[in-house]
C-alpha cells in the first residue's frame, strides 16, 4: 500500500537564489515523519520538490528505490504522492462531493458521473470527521459556505479519495480546531497502519510531539538533523532550527517604558487575530514576530483600518474606529505593506507620482507642481534613492530603492504611527542598512513604529520589544535579556523557553 | 425547507428567477394579446426565436467557462452566407447536406481561431472575440457581397410544420434541453464548471484548465453554425447584417437566464428561459401600442430592470441585516 520515500541531496535555485543546497528526507510506510524548519529554510522548496511542482537541479528522489523525475504534479500523482495545503484546490461553487471526486469521478460506462455513488462515498469519507463538524457540512453543500476549517477537511479528504501512498500535510492544522485536530490525529494512526507514509509539516510543537514518529530539520536549504521522536526534546529541535544558540541578546536602546502610551489596543480581533492586546510608546520600535501567517498581517491591516475589527483601540487615549485607511491616516499613521509591486507602488508611474500619491490634497487645484516636485526632491535625498530624476518609471528601480519609494510617500507626511508589514523582504543588504538607520531617525523625531518582520535576527537587533504571535494570539512578550534567538523561536513554536 | 436548504435550491437552479420573470411577462403579454396561447401563435413565435435560443446554448458554454465570445453574431452571418449560396430552391439533400456539413466546418473553424487566442495565446476573450467578428463578418461579405439567395422552400415547410400536433421548431428546443441534461452529467461538464468557477483551483487539482476553455469556443462556433441554420431556413435568403444584433442579445438572454458573466454557474436552460422572455418583452411592446419611437428605450429599460433586479435584491438584503 504505501511506499519508502527517499530525497537525496536535493538542490534547487531561482536565480541567483540558492532556496536548498543540500536536502534530504527519507520517509517510510507506515510512518509520520515531521518535517521542521524555519521561515526561508527551504522545507517548502523540498516539498514541491517531492510533488513535483517543480523540479530539483540537482540530487535524487527515490521512490521504492528507484529514480523518478517528476515533470508535472500529476506525475507525482499518478505514482500515489498527494498533498494537502490549505484549502488552495477547491472550487467554491461546487459542492463538497463535486471537490472531492474532480478528475476522478465515478463514472458509468457512458461517461456520466455516478452522482448517488459520489454522495455516498463522500458521506462515508465525512463520517470520517462525525461529531467535530457541524451539520452544515454535507456531500451537497457549496464550498462557499463552509467555514475555513470545515474547508480543510474537505481538502484532506480529497487527497485522501485519491487512494495516496504518501500524503504530505503542508500545515493542515492551522485552521481546525481542538477536536478536528484530535480526530485527523486519530485517523493518520489508522492511515499509518494502512501503510500509508505521512509527511507532517508544521509549526506546532505540541503536535509534532504528539502524532510523529521521526523529525527531519531544515536550516538555510541543509537538512540538519534526523531522530526518532523519542531520541530528542523541544530544546534540541529550536537548537537545530536556529543553529549555534546566541545567547547573548543585541545591544538595545533603553525601553522606553516611561514615555507616553501612543498606542494602546484591547482585544482585537481580525481576520487571523484573535485577541490581542499591546501597547505602544512614543518613539518605541515595537517589533511583532512569529512564523508567517500568525496574524501578524491582519493585525497591521486592521490597526490601519484596511480590514474589519472588533476590540479596542486608542490613538494617544482617544477611542478611535478607523473603518478606512483614510480614517486612519488623519490621525497620523502610515502602513508599508510587504509585497511592494502588488501593494506598494503603482509600477507603471513615475517616482513622483508614487512619493506623493497620499498628499496630492496638499497640494491645492490645480496642483502646485514646483512644489510638489520640491518636496518629493528632498525626500527622496533624505532617502538617499539612487535614481536620475523624479520622473523615472518606479519599475526601474532596484528592490532596495523601490521600497525606499515605498516608505518616502509615508514619511512626507510625518506620521505619528508607522506600521510596517515585513519591509526589507527581497531587499539588499545595502539598502537594508539605510531602512534602518531612517527607522531610527523616525524614532528620534517621535514616531512610533510597529514592525513585523520574518527575519529574527532584523528584529532581535532593531527592536526594543518583541511581541511574538502565535495562531492569532501573543505567545510572548519579549524584552531585555529576554529577548534572544531561541526564546523567540521557542515563541514562534507555541513554546515555552528561559534561557 | 430551511433557509439554507432554499438558498441552496435557488443557487443550484439559477434559472428559478428567469422562470419567475417568465411566467409574469407572459401574463402581462396574455392580457395583451388574446391568442398568445394559440398553437399558431406559439409556432410564428418559436420559429422567430429558435435562430437565438440554438445560438445561446454556446454562448451559455463558453461564459460558464469563464469567458464570452462576441463573434457570435458574425459567425452566424458567415454561416447564413455560406448557406444561402450553396443551397438552391431546386437543392438536393445531398446538395443540403453537402451545405449544413461546410456550414458546421465554417463554424468549428472560427471556434478553433477564437479559442487557440484566448486559451493558449492567453489574450482577452472580449477584445479578441470582438476582433474575430470583424474577420468572420468579412469573410462573410466576400461570400455574399448583396442581399440574396433562394434556399428551397421545402426545408422552410419542415422548419414551421407541427409533427404530433407540436411545433417543429418546439421539438427541436425539447431536444436541445434533453442534450443539455445528459452533458451536464459528464465529468467534462465538471470540468468546465471548474475552470469557470476558480481556474488555479481547477489546475492545482489536474484539470485540463487551456483544453477547456479552448473547447468552450469550439461549441459556441457550432452552435452559431447551427443557428445560421435555423435562421436560413426560415428567412430563405442571405443578408450580410442578419447576425449582428444577435450577439448582444445572447449575452442578454444568458445574464437573465441566472448565468453570471464571471463563470462557474448557470446553465443552458435559463438562457433558453432568457430568450423567451427576451422574445415576450417585444411583443409586449408591440401589443401595448407603445409608439415607435419609445419602443427601443422601453425595450431596454424592462431588460435593465430585470438584470438588476437580484442585485437590488442582494442589497436589499445587505441593508437589512446590517
Amino acid at each position: 500500500m504505501g511506499l519508502s520515500l527517499s530525497a537525496r541531496h536535493i538542490v534547487k535555485r531561482y536565480g541567483g537564489v540558492l532556496a536548498l543546497s543540500d536536502g534530504n528526507l527519507e520517509v517510510t510506510s507506515g510512518e509520520v515523519v515531521a518535517l521542521m524548519g524555519a521561515n526561508g529554510s527551504g522545507k517548502s522548496t523540498l516539498t514541491k520538490i517531492i510533488t513535483g511542482v517543480v523540479a530539483p537541479n540537482e540530487g535524487q528522489l527515490l521512490i521504492d528505490n528507484q529514480l523518478a523525475r517528476f515533470s508535472h504534479p500529476s506525475a507525482a500523482k499518478r505514482l500515489g504522492i498527494v498533498a494537502v495545503y490549505q484549502e488552495l484546490s477547491l472550487i467554491p461553487d461546487m459542492t463538497v462531493a463535486e471537490n472531492i471526486w474532480l478528475t476522478h469521478e465515478p463514472m458509468t460506462a457512458n461517461f456520466r458521473l455516478r452522482g448517488r455513488e459520489m454522495r455516498t462515498r463522500s458521506q462515508v469519507l465525512l463520517d470520517l470527521f462525525s461529531g467535530t463538524v457541524g451539520p452544515a457540512l454535507d456531500p451537497e453543500a457549496p464550498i462557499g459556505a463552509l467555514a475555513p476549517g470545515e474547508r480543510q477537511i474537505v481538502e484532506i479528504l480529497k487527497a485522501i479519495s485519491a487512494e495516496p501512498r504518501l500524503l504530505i500535510l503542508d500545515e493542515a492544522t492551522a485552521s481546525l480546531d481542538r477536536q478536528q485536530v484530535i480526530r485527523l490525529f486519530d485517523l493518520i494512526k489508522t492511515w499509518k497502519q494502512q501503510g500509508i507514509a505521512i509527511v507532517f509539516v508544521s509549526h506546532r510543537m505540541e503536535e509534532i510531539f504528539r502524532i510523529a514518529d521521526r523529525t527531519t530539520v531544515i536550516r538555510n536549504g541543509k537538512t540538519v538533523y534526523s531522530e526518532r521522536m523519542e531520541n530528542t526534546t523541544e530544546q534540541e529541535l529550536i537548537r537545530q532550527m536556529i543553529g549555534d544558540v546566541s545567547l547573548h541578546a543585541a545591544a538595545h536602546l533603553e525601553s522606553p517604558a516611561a514615555s507616553p502610551v501612543r498606542l494602546r489596543v484591547e482585544g482585537l480581533t481580525a481576520g487571523s487575530v484573535r485577541g490581542v492586546s499591546l501597547q505602544l510608546h512614543d518613539a518605541e520600535l515595537l517589533g511583532l514576530g512569529g512564523l508567517q501567517g500568525q496574524g501578524q498581517t491582519d493585525l497591521l491591516l486592521a490597526l490601519f483600518g484596511a480590514i474589519p475589527h472588533t476590540g479596542r483601540v486608542l490613538v494617544d487615549d482617544r477611542p478611535v474606529a478607523f473603518r478606512h485607511p483614510d480614517d486612519a491616516m488623519q490621525q497620523g499613521v502610515a502602513f508599508v505593506p510587504g509585497d511592494r509591486s502588488t501593494e506598494g507602488l503603482l509600477l507603471i508611474r513615475s517616482i513622483l507620482d508614487n512619493l506623493q500619491l497620499p498628499s496630492w490634497a496638499r497640494y491645492g487645484f490645480p496642483l502646485r507642481m514646483p512644489k510638489a516636485y520640491s518636496d518629493a526632491t528632498s525626500a527622496a535625498r533624505d532617502l538617499n534613492i539612487m535614481m536620475t530624476s523624479l520622473d523615472m518609471l518606479v519599475s526601474s528601480l532596484s528592490g532596495g530603492n523601490a521600497q525606499k519609494v515605498v516608505l518616502g510617500k509615508w514619511l512626507m507626511r510625518k506620521p505619528n504611527l508607522l506600521l510596517l508589514n515585513d519591509p526589507t523582504k527581497g531587499v539588499d543588504v545595502g539598502a537594508k542598512g539605510e531602512f534602518y538607520s531612517l527607522l531610527a531617525n523616525l524614532r528620534q523625531s517621535g514616531t512610533s513604529i510597529l514592525f513585523y518582520s520574518s527575519d529574527d535576527e532584523e528584529l532581535l537587533n532593531l527592536c526594543d520589544r518583541v511581541l511574538v504571535l502565535h495562531d492569532g494570539r501573543i505567545s510572548a512578550e519579549l524584552r531585555a535579556a529576554g529577548l534572544n534567538h531561541a526564546n523567540l523561536v521557542a515563541a514562534s513554536m507555541g513554546t515555552e523557553q528561559r534561557l | 425547507m430551511s433557509i439554507n436548504r432554499l438558498q441552496r435550491v435557488l443557487k443550484r437552479h439559477s434559472y428559478l428567477f428567469a422562470l419567475l420573470l417568465l411566467v409574469v411577462a407572459l401574463l402581462i403579454n396574455f392580457s395583451l394579446q388574446a391568442n398568445l396561447f394559440a398553437l399558431t401563435t406559439i409556432n410564428r413565435n418559436l420559429a422567430n426565436s429558435l435562430p437565438l435560443m440554438v445560438l445561446v446554448v454556446g454562448q451559455t458554454v463558453v461564459i460558464i467557462g469563464g469567458g464570452i465570445d462576441l463573434s457570435v453574431g458574425a459567425i452566424v452571418t458567415l454561416g447564413n452566407a455560406i448557406l444561402a449560396t450553396r443551397i438552391a430552391a431546386d437543392a438536393s439533400p445531398g446538395d443540403i447536406g453537402l451545405a449544413i456539413l461546410l456550414t458546421c466546418g465554417a463554424g468549428l473553424l472560427a471556434g478553433v481561431i477564437n479559442g487557440l487566442c484566448v486559451a493558449y495565446l492567453r489574450l482577452q476573450p472580449l477584445v479578441t472575440t470582438y476582433a474575430t467578428s470583424f474577420i468572420f463578418s468579412g469573410v462573410a461579405l466576400l461570400i455574399l457581397p448583396r442581399p440574396g439567395g433562394d434556399v428551397t422552400r421545402d426545408l422552410r415547410t419542415l422548419y414551421l410544420s407541427t409533427p404530433g400536433g407540436i411545433p417543429f421548431t418546439l421539438w427541436m428546443v425539447l431536444l436541445i434541453v434533453v442534450i443539455w441534461l445528459l452533458a451536464r452529467g459528464t465529468r467534462y461538464a465538471q470540468f468546465l464548471f471548474a475552470t469557470g468557477g476558480k481556474p488555479d483551483a481547477a489546475y492545482f487539482t489536474g484539470v485540463p484548465v487551456n483544453f477547456v476553455r479552448f473547447s468552450t469556443y469550439l461549441w459556441s462556433g457550432l452552435f452559431g453554425a447551427l443557428a445560421a441554420l435555423a435562421l436560413t431556413v426560415s428567412t430563405r435568403t442571405g443578408s450580410p447584417h442578419v447576425g449582428d444584433s444577435m450577439t448582444l442579445q445572447s449575452v442578454v438572454a444568458v445574464i437573465l437566464g441566472g448565468t453570471r458573466l464571471s463563470g462557474g454557474q448557470g446553465g443552458v436552460v435559463g438562457s433558453l428561459i432568457g430568450v423567451v422572455i427576451l422574445g415576450v418583452i417585444s411583443n409586449i411592446i408591440s401589443f401595448a401600442n407603445v409608439p415607435s419611437w419609445w419602443q427601443t428605450l422601453v425595450n431596454a429599460l424592462i431588460i435593465i430592470g430585470a438584470l438588476v433586479g437580484p442585485g437590488l435584491v442582494r442589497l436589499a438584503r445587505k441593508a437589512v441585516a446590517r
